[in-house]
């Protein structure tokens, strides 16, 4: 009986999750900010916050025995924190805050505290009253920035201020719609989140004549490294990757640095090295000896609620017709003004080429009315027959007979530009991949490409914007310019034709030197470089199921 | 809110052996060793407070910390004043080996 008992008093007992006093300060900065890390948990870490940090650090040195940290929960308020206290003289037990900035400043430039800062520090000493039992009378904030100390005084209006908070935390953490923007563009130049929110797009989004600042960083700051040798062990040692070749010195790279490791043919890498890249945030890609994109690592955390509404979102016929119209028309219109390129400079151009580009515009003109995925796909390969078909017409005549080609093949590449496509393509396919990784979307679930065994269809979708402006151009550039050895740098086996070490070895600086070129985005109209565009436009794309439609797959050349 | 990288020259003066190895295995993994209490290392502002952070938990208030960052223009004339091979120039975004 009385096992019976205790468990029914467990179920009748209602589950009470406690919020966390700084995810109270995030609501009252912002909604969406609140969204974003507690229901979608997404941690971006700027250079404030970690300078708050070390504010921290240097002021626990000089704290003396007056000071305590607590940690605290109360169930019965539904809030748990981390707090500094003061413990004065006379027995009063007062909540302490440091902010790195400065005060707000009242009509009468009088040093107020932020809304939010007055919340956070009523909060904790509402969850010192709840949790301790005893009575606080006040918090108090201290800004560095400009030395100034404001007293928060907690009384029955602070109080019912912080219970509506909470509740409408709870409210929030139930819902599954995102809030909008806020409307005081302000807040999202110091917000840390402002990358992965991308307010200033979506505000395009909504009002065509907005002029959207950068948020989004221009550049990726970290390395990408290529492993090309076989039998490369990568190891790491301390806070550092090590890579080890055959009959050569150990090498080290500083681990904060990279942001990719790409394993090509037989390289290691070894268990602990993969650990490390998992808490660092490195991706890590295999590409075969053939140049084929094989699989990533992935380290993913949380972001499952982004992948829940992507399966909503491409579950409907509809918005994958859509979406996928977009795609053809921004690589179709890709493809035909990278033709276009090269009639200029020619005196006249060439008639076959013209004739094509007028064909091209004729079948663009029929993706926006096609009614089924399948009459995409048939739009689809006539625009690429007529470009691969027009493509020899762009390489110079100086150029070796050998690097010419004619129609694109592959599985296997049977003339070396082909090769060069190939390999190039498994090179984006990577870069592309780990953007979607670092998003946090579902590769097996695309809009244009259909699940299948082996290629990730998300994948191969956003491959489709980017194969001109990255793989086909670099080719065509590097052929003309005559930088490649058709003997060296290409194996011939039978029918087959592979790039060689040193080829691949040349291909991949090409590329990556391509990567680095920035470039002026059409439609939000800042520059960035193509390295960072892969992460802006996965982002994009998951605006579109999100009510901030419109701009995704604009990426097309002047 | 562009995150361009500065080259600094991190300078540190360690008063304790065991303080000592937590700092340099730290800032092994953001740089590289150019003098026997000089790292080298190319941050945003974002990797630098970081840095900083990191570093100011395990110093203590007797040890020594410099960071000083160097414009674009001063990098690209220091081996024009030096020794050679003192300094090397600045690493690609890729790096293949």
């Amino acid at each position: 009986m009385q096992a019976i008992d205790l468990e029914l008093a467990s179920l009748i007992k209602p589950v009470s999750d406690t919020v966390r006093v700084s995810a109270l300060h995030a609501l009252a900065y912002c909604p969406r900010l609140f969204y974003l890390e507690e229901v979608e948990e997404l941690y971006t870490q700027d250079a404030a916050v970690f300078a708050g940090r070390r504010l921290h650090a240097e002021i626990e040195k000089q704290e003396d025995e007056e000071w305590e940290e607590l940690f605290l929960e109360s169930e019965e308020l539904g809030l748990r924190g981390r707090l500094d206290a003061l413990r004065t003289r006379d027995g009063q037990t007062i909540p302490y805050e440091h902010k790195r900035g400065r005060a707000h400043r009242d009509e009468n430039k009088q040093p107020q505290a932020w809304e939010s800062d007055r919340l956070q520090i009523l909060a904790y000493a509402f969850l010192l009253e709840s949790a301790l039992g005893i009575t606080v009378k006040e918090g108090r904030i201290r800004y560095h920035a400009d030395n100034v100390l404001i007293h928060v005084p907690l009384d029955d209006s602070g109080r019912a201020a912080v219970r509506e908070a909470i509740e409408q935390a709870r409210i929030l953490r139930q819902s599954t719609h995102r809030p909008p923007v806020t409307d005081n563009e302000r807040l999202c130049a110091r917000c840390s989140l402002a990358p992965v929110c991308l307010p200033e797009e979506a505000r395009l989004a909504h009002n065509k004549e907005w002029q959207p600042i950068r948020l989004f960083p221009e550049d990726d700051e970290r390395q990408v490294i290529h492993i090309l040798e076989p039998g490369t062990s990568v190891g790491r040692t301390g806070e550092q990757i090590k890579i080890a070749r055959r009959n050569q010195p150990v090498e080290k790279v500083p681990a904060r640095q990279v942001g990719q490791l790409v394993l090509h043919s037989f390289s290691q890498i070894s268990t602990q090295a993969l650990h490390f890249c998992a808490d660092q945030g490195i991706g890590v890609h295999f590409i075969s000896g053939g140049g084929r994109y094989l699989g990533s690592f992935d380290s993913r955390q949380g972001s499952i609620q982004r992948r829940i509404r992507q399966y909503a979102a491409l579950s409907s016929p509809d918005t994958c017709l859509e979406l996928a119209r977009k795609l053809v028309v921004c690589r179709g219109q890709g493809q035909r003004k990278f033709l276009m390129r090269g009639t200029r400079g020619k005196a006249g151009g060439e008639e076959a080429l013209r004739k094509v580009i007028t064909q091209m515009k004729a079948v663009l003109k029929q993706v926006p009315q096609a009614k089924s995925l399948e009459s995409l796909l048939g739009l689809e390969g006539n625009l690429a027959a007529l470009y691969f078909g027009a493509l020899p017409c762009l390489i110079s005549k100086e150029v070796a007979t050998e690097l010419h080609f004619n129609g694109r093949n592959r599985r296997p590449p049977l003339d070396r530009f082909n090769a060069m496509l190939g390999f190039g393509y498994a090179l984006l396919l990577k870069d592309v991949m780990n953007a979607i990784l670092t998003v946090g979307l579902e590769p097996a679930l695309g809009f244009y490409h259909q699940p299948r065994s082996q290629a990730s269809p998300l994948a191969l979708d956003l491959l489709e914007i980017f194969r001109v402006p990255l793989v086909d151009m670099t080719v065509m550039a590097s052929v003309n310019r005559g930088q490649w050895d058709t003997k060296a740098d290409f194996e011939i086996r039978g029918e087959q034709v592979w790039l060689s070490e040193t080829g691949r070895r040349k291909f991949v600086e090409v590329y990556e030197r391509r990567k680095q070129e920035s470039w002026k985005h059409p439609v939000t109209g800042y520059s960035l470089t193509y390295r960072r565009l892969f992460e802006l436009e996965v982002r994009l794309l998951e605006k579109e199921w999100m009510g901030e439609a419109g701009l995704f797959g604009q990426l097309i050349l002047r | 809110m562009a995150e361009y990288k500065n080259c600094y020259l991190i300078c540190y003066d360690i008063r304790d052996p065991k303080r000592w190895r937590k700092a340099y295995n730290l800032l092994q993994g953001y740089g590289e060793r150019i003098q026997y209490s000089i790292f080298r290392s190319w941050l945003s502002m974002r990797s630098r407070e970081k840095l900083r952070w990191e570093l100011e938990k395990i110093l203590a208030p007797e040890d020594s910390l410099l960071l000083i960052r160097l414009s674009h223009q001063c990098v690209a004339s220091i081996p024009a004043y030096n020794r050679p091979g003192v300094w090397s120039s600045q690493e690609e975004a890729y790096r293949i080996v």
